[in-house]
C-alpha cells in the first residue's frame, strides 16, 4: 500500500527548538515564538531563508501571529499559515508541514507552535444555542465524569488516577521545558485541592504560555543540503479524524483516541506494541489510563496495571509521557503538539539526557483538541 | 420546595418553558421531519441524527427530565461569577440525547446513576426569571 508521507523521499524532522512552558507572563508572543524558531534552525543547521513556508499553530493571540513574529527573521517572503485547532493546533500545524513536505511543494518547512494565555473564547460558546448548563463546554467537567465513570466501573480507587500525576510530575521535574519542576509524591497529588469530581489540583493541566518548532525537510533536501542524517527522525505517519457517534455514553473521546492511533499505526506499519515512547494528551490524569488502552501500548482495561508496574515509566516498556505530558510539562495549546514532537525527536536521538528512554527507535505523538478532533503521528529513527 | 413561578420568564426559551403545575418544566424539541427522531433544543440548524435541515420542523414539549447518566460536584469556579459547589450531571433527556445539567442538591448523597430525574424550575436572583435544575424525579430535594 502506497503511503503518501514517503513520498519525495520521505519526512524528516531535521530541527526542533523550544521555549519553555511557563505560567502567564507579560513576555510577548513573539518573544516565545522566536526563541523557539531560532533554536529549531540552530539544531537542523539551516538559515531562514532556506525556509520555504512556515505552519503556525496558535489559539488565542489573534489574527495573523505568524507574519507579525516571523518579519522579525526576515520578510524572505515565504508561504506563512495560521493553523488553530483547540488543543491540538500545534499537531494541526505540523501534520500540514510533513502534507507540504511529501507532496512536494516545499522542501523545507516550519511548523510552530506559540500561544499566549487568552480569554479562552470558544466556537462553541458562539453557535447561537442555549444550553441547559453554562459548564457544558468546559473540558474540565466532562473529564472530572470521565474520571468518575472509570473509578466506578473498575473499581479502581482515587490514588490509581492520581499515579498519572506522580509520574508525569516526576518526569516533568527532569525537563528544562516543562512548567512544573517538583517531584510530587502520591500524598501531595491526592491532598492538593478538589477541581471537579475526583479530580485534584495536580492532576489537571496547567494553563500558561510558551512555544515550540520543529523544521520538517524531505529525504531529497537532507541529501541536498547536507544536514545530519544521524540526527534527522523520520514521519513515519500522519492521521487525523473528528467525533463520531459515541457507541455508549462516554466512549466518543476513547473511541477517538483509538481510531487515529490506530489509522496512524496502520500507517507506519506498526503494532501498538513497537511504540517505545508514547505522548498523549493527559489534560487530566484519568484520560491516560483510558487512552494508553485505547493506542493499544497495553491491553484493554490494563492502564491502570500498566502505570502500576513501571511500564509507562522511563525505562519501561513504553514510556508515556516522558516529557512530563500536559500534567507536568504544561499545555500552553498551540505549541504542545509540537511539543510533542520535539519531545519524541529528542528521544529517538538519544538526546533526553537524564530522562532518556534507553533505545527508543519508534514514538507516537497523539492529540486530541476540543469538539473533538484527534490527530496522531509516528516517528522513527531515520534506520528503524 | 415547591414554588409556583407563573409570571416569571425562562432565562433561556428557546430550551425550556413552564409545565401547567407552575413548578415542572417541558422541553421544547423539534421533530425531524426525516428521521421523525427528536433533537434538542428545537432551534438547532440540524438534526443531530440524520442532519437534515430541519426546515418546517414542528416543535414537540415533552415533560423535562431524563436519566442520570454521570455527575460530579464542582469544587471551584469554572467560569466567571459561577458559585460552587454545583453539581453537574449528564442526563439522557430523550433517546440519543445526552444533555449536561445541574441537580438542585447540596450533596451527592441523594444521586445514584440511572435513576429518573425531572426538570423543575427554580427562581434566579431578581425574581424576574427562572432557571432549569434536576431533582430526583421520586421527589423534590432540598
Amino acid at each position: 500500500m502506497n503511503n503518501w508521507i514517503d513520498d519525495n523521499d520521505g519526512v524528516y524532522v531535521a530541527g526542533i527548538g523550544m521555549h519553555a512552558y511557563q505560567f502567564p507572563s507579560e513576555t510577548p508572543y513573539t518573544h516565545l515564538g522566536l526563541t523557539a524558531v531560532r533554536a529549531a534552525l540552530a539544531d537542523a543547521g539551516l538559515a531562514w531563508p532556506q525556509v520555504g513556508s512556515a505552519y503556525v499553530g496558535t489559539t488565542s493571540i489573534g489574527m495573523a501571529a505568524g507574519r507579525v513574529m516571523l518579519r522579525h527573521l526576515g520578510s524572505s517572503g515565504l508561504a506563512v499559515t495560521q493553523v488553530e485547532n483547540a488543543s491540538a493546533s500545534g499537531s494541526f500545524a505540523f501534520r500540514q508541514a510533513c502534507v507540504e513536505v511529501a507532496r512536494g511543494v516545499s522542501d523545507v518547512v516550519l511548523a510552530v507552535g506559540v500561544d499566549k494565555h487568552g480569554d479562552a473564547r470558544r466556537a462553541a460558546d458562539k453557535e447561537g444555542l442555549a444550553r441547559l448548563s453554562e459548564t457544558a463546554n468546559v473540558p474540565a467537567v466532562k473529564f472530572a465524569m470521565m474520571a468518575r465513570t472509570y473509578l466506578r466501573e473498575r473499581g479502581a480507587d482515587a490514588a490509581s488516577m492520581a499515579q498519572v500525576a506522580v509520574k508525569n510530575h516526576g518526569n516533568a521535574s527532569r525537563n528544562p521545558f516543562a512548567q512544573f519542576r517538583k517531584p510530587r509524591t502520591l500524598e501531595q497529588v491526592l491532598a492538593s485541592p478538589l477541581v471537579a469530581g475526583d479530580l485534584t489540583v495536580q492532576q489537571c493541566c496547567p494553563r500558561g504560555e510558551g512555544a515550540a518548532a520543529a523544521i520538517v525537510v524531505s529525504g531529497r533536501a537532507l541529501r541536498r543540503l547536507g544536514l545530519d542524517a544521524a540526527r534527522c527522525v523520520r514521519v513515519r505517519a500522519s492521521a487525523a479524524c473528528s467525533e463520531t457517534p459515541e457507541t455508549s455514553y462516554g466512549a466518543a473521546a476513547v473511541d477517538l483516541v483509538r481510531a487515529s492511533a490506530h489509522a496512524a499505526l496502520a500507517q507506519a506499519g506498526i503494532p501498538a506494541q513497537r511504540l517505545d515512547l508514547l505522548e498523549l494528551h493527559d489534560a487530566f490524569s484519568v484520560e491516560e489510563l483510558l487512552y494508553s488502552e485505547a493506542v493499544g501500548v497495553c491491553e484493554p482495561g490494563e492502564g491502570a496495571a500498566f502505570l502500576l508496574r513501571g511500564d509507562s515509566q522511563i525505562g519501561g516498556r513504553c514510556a508515556i509521557n516522558a516529557s512530563g505530558g500536559l500534567i507536568g510539562m504544561g499545555h500552553p495549546l498551540g505549541p504542545t503538539g509540537i511539543g510533542q514532537i520535539a519531545e519524541i525527536t529528542r528521544q529517538l536521538r538519544g538526546e533526553a539526557g537524564d530522562r532518556q528512554h534507553a533505545g527508543a527507535s519508534w514514538g507516537m505523538a497523539h492529540m486530541i483538541g476540543l469538539g473533538s478532533v484527534a490527530i496522531a503521528h509516528v516517528l522513527s529513527r531515520a534506520t528503524a | 420546595m415547591t414554588t409556583d413561578l407563573r409570571g416569571f420568564r425562562p432565562q433561556h426559551p428557546t430550551l425550556y418553558q413552564l409545565a401547567p403545575d407552575g413548578e415542572s418544566l417541558e422541553f421544547l424539541f423539534a421533530q425531524c421531519p426525516a428521521c421523525q427522531k427528536l433533537v434538542f433544543p428545537a432551534d438547532v440548524p440540524g438534526c443531530s441524527h440524520c442532519g437534515d435541515p430541519l426546515h418546517g420542523a414542528r416543535k414537540v414539549a415533552r415533560p423535562g427530565g431524563g436519566k442520570l447518566l454521570e455527575y460530579v460536584t464542582l469544587h471551584v469556579p469554572l467560569l466567571p461569577g459561577m458559585e460552587v459547589p454545583r453539581i453537574a450531571a449528564d442526563i439522557l433527556i430523550e433517546e440519543g440525547l445526552i444533555e449536561e445539567g445541574v441537580i438542585a442538591a447540596a450533596d451527592e448523597s441523594a444521586l445514584r446513576v440511572g435513576m429518573a430525574l425531572r426538570a423543575v424550575a427554580v427562581a434566579l436572583p431578581g425574581g424576574e426569571t427562572f432557571a432549569c435544575r434536576f431533582v430526583p424525579a421520586a421527589g423534590a430535594v432540598e
